[in-house]
């Protein structure tokens, strides 16, 4: 069973009175499999959120279809098993962040000691334990995202739906994400997120698909997209100077060719990571 | 992030019926927000002052104070209660699309109406919260001049009277207390009640289609005083059937202000009052469908 099949899903915005209508979504044919990450990219304006928006029955397509596990999405049930974490949420500023793990637990029909028990599981997993009774309005970007997705997984739910899960978080709250979207996933969960941070999807995807003014221009499995069947990488250490010509002898004999030989780099990512880490003070965090 | 093991109770039900648990929910939501925001408080405040300070300034005769005290307080209750229907409500919709939170309730699920209602409902119980504070202050207030009035009695009369001036003492300390205990402030408040709940109504239905906080707060102003002036109204444009088809849209607002007719000392039937509420909950009622026809096709 697929967990999101979308059939010639179409929307058109109308902009008003003699200034027509955007095509926003030109005849999505989308399937995201049960259990996979899938990643939808594309430039702002493309049609990302427009489509989590169908999916969610926020907005009302112009013609076609979605399914959620083969529930149509214009029903209520479809939502049974959707966490959604909207892009840069906000959420009631004047509640805590128990309050609000509680308000959205008990919107989903939970209550009494299982919800409470639920509560402190999430606010341990996302870091928040600590500022559990402090207000929202209190609160860092980077724990809003946080309680955000804390609040999608309160009902315990099948599929997720991220709008851009790491806008405005610094690295490692961004990693913290990316690593919790791999645990889900390691779960048995499905994970549709919207983004246009293209490395950190490449880290988290199964597959994906490039949307560009509505249209779905690209799609595939990650690896066997950004691999290149006709280059081969080998990385080896402490090759001495003259082995290092025999090896680019044999190669030009074998009829291929150097294309390039340099020292690897790590990622400025890593390269920050591990900065933090060795700081004898520890590793900065949210709460 | 921590490595807690991610176990909860998954939701069983593949049936999603209309649930009045979740209509409180979002009640109980948005009365939290009032409270904790604030805002409300000034309006609040401002109406228990004038409640409160309003015996000083009454320097009249015993029945004049009483009158006095009672157009006071029944005038602000009816002034503060239609500024928190129309400000409470007005923002209700707009706050929640504009901070994105409704994404993230209707991404649950819950039933369009089931957030409608349950934001009206919890601007209802503001209001009726806030009508309630200011009844409880003015009865106080009554309770107090009450007191006040008939220890000057006493004093005026002194003790040991003769029959004739106990008895014209006594006579005087129950109509002081029948003026104090008016059972009609009642059906006066009630009517009040009605008409702010109508009120709050009429501004959710505009705030359902219109983004505009200014929008949202003007329009339902200006349709209760078109309603406060429907009966003059009514004379004026008789025989022009475009503005008296326009006119029966309008509720009649002063169907509820009974206050003037009670202080003048005339008998408000409770009949009457029946009638004004069910002509109020039936208005309310049509507005709220007619909000939640428009809700529901909105897109967010």
């Amino acid at each position: 069973m697929d967990a999101i099949r979308t059939e010639r899903l179409t929307k058109k915005y109308n902009l008003g009175w003699r200034k027509g209508r955007l095509l926003a979504l030109d005849k999505l044919d989308l399937r995201v499999r049960e259990g996979e990450v899938y990643g939808l990219l594309g430039p702002n304006g493309s049609g990302k959120s427009t489509t989590l928006k169908l999916i969610l029955d926020l907005i009302a397509p112009t013609e076609g279809r979605a399914w959620v596990f083969d529930v149509p999405c214009s029903k209520v049930t479809s939502r049974l098993h959707i966490g959604f974490l909207p892009e840069n949420p906000y959420f009631y500023r004047y509640l805590t962040g128990a309050e609000t793990l509680e308000f959205y637990g008990k919107l989903c029909g939970m209550g009494g000691a299982p919800l409470k028990r639920r509560v402190e599981e999430l606010l341990e997993m996302v870091g928040l334990t600590g500022a559990r009774h402090r207000r929202l309005a209190g609160y860092s970007k980077g724990m809003l995202q946080r309680v955000g997705l804390a609040q999608a997984l309160i009902h315990d739910p099948k599929l997720l739906l991220l709008d851009e899960p790491t806008a405005g978080v610094d690295p490692i709250g961004s990693k913290d994400i990316r690593d919790l979207i791999l645990r889900l996933k390691g779960m048995g969960k499905t994970v549709l997120l919207s983004s246009h941070l293209l490395a950190q999807v490449q880290n988290v995807c199964d597959r994906i698909g490039v949307l560009n003014l509505g249209q779905l221009i690209l799609e595939g499995d990650v690896q066997a997209l950004i691999s290149d069947q006709r280059r081969l990488s080998i990385t080896v250490q402490d090759l001495p100077e003259a082995a290092r010509t025999r090896v680019e002898e044999a190669v030009r004999a074998a009829g291929a060719s150097v294309v390039s030989m340099e020292h690897p780099q790590t990622t400025l990512e890593s390269l920050f990571l591990d900065a933090l880490k060795k700081d004898q003070r520890g590793m900065g965090h949210h709460d | 992030m921590t490595e807690t093991a991610v176990v909860a109770p998954a939701m069983s039900r593949e049936r999603v019926g209309f649930s009045l648990n979740r209509v409180g929910i979002i009640a109980m939501n948005t009365l939290t927000e009032a409270v904790r925001q604030k805002v409300f408080n000034f309006f609040l405040i401002i109406g228990l002052v004038f409640i409160g300070s309003a015996s000083f300034f009454a320097q009249f005769t015993f029945g004049e104070q009483m009158k006095f005290i009672k157009d006071t307080c029944l005038g602000v209750i009816s002034v503060i209660s239609t500024l928190i229907a129309i400000v409470g409500t007005a923002q209700l919709l707009p706050n929640e699309v504009e901070n994105r939170t409704i994404y993230t309730i209707l991404a649950k699920p819950v039933r369009r109406f089931e957030f409608l209602l349950g934001k009206f409902l919890g601007s209802l119980f503001l209001l009726d919260a806030s009508i309630l504070a200011m009844c409880l202050l003015f009865g106080a207030v009554l309770f107090i001049k009450e007191q006040g009035m008939i220890r000057e009695l006493h004093q005026a009369y002194g003790v040991n009277l003769p029959a004739a001036e106990a008895t014209d003492l006594n006579q005087q300390i129950q109509q002081v207390t029948k003026a104090a205990l008016d059972v009609d402030l009642v059906k006066a408040v009630v009517a009040e009640t009605m008409k702010a709940t109508l009120v709050a109504a009429i501004t959710l239905l505009i705030s359902t289609f219109s983004t505009s906080l200014v929008f949202n707060v003007i329009v339902p102003f200006m349709i209760f005083v078109a309603g406060m002036l429907r009966g003059a109204a009514a004379e004026v444009w008789a025989g022009h059937k475009l503005l008296m088809a326009l006119l029966a849209v309008v509720p009649d607002f002063g169907l509820f202000s009974i206050a003037d007719e009670i202080n003048l000392g005339n008998v408000v039937p409770w009949a009457h009052i029946a009638e004004i509420v069910v002509y109020g909950l039936v208005r309310t009622f049509i507005i709220v469908v007619a909000a939640h026809l428009i809700f529901s096709r909105r897109e967010i």
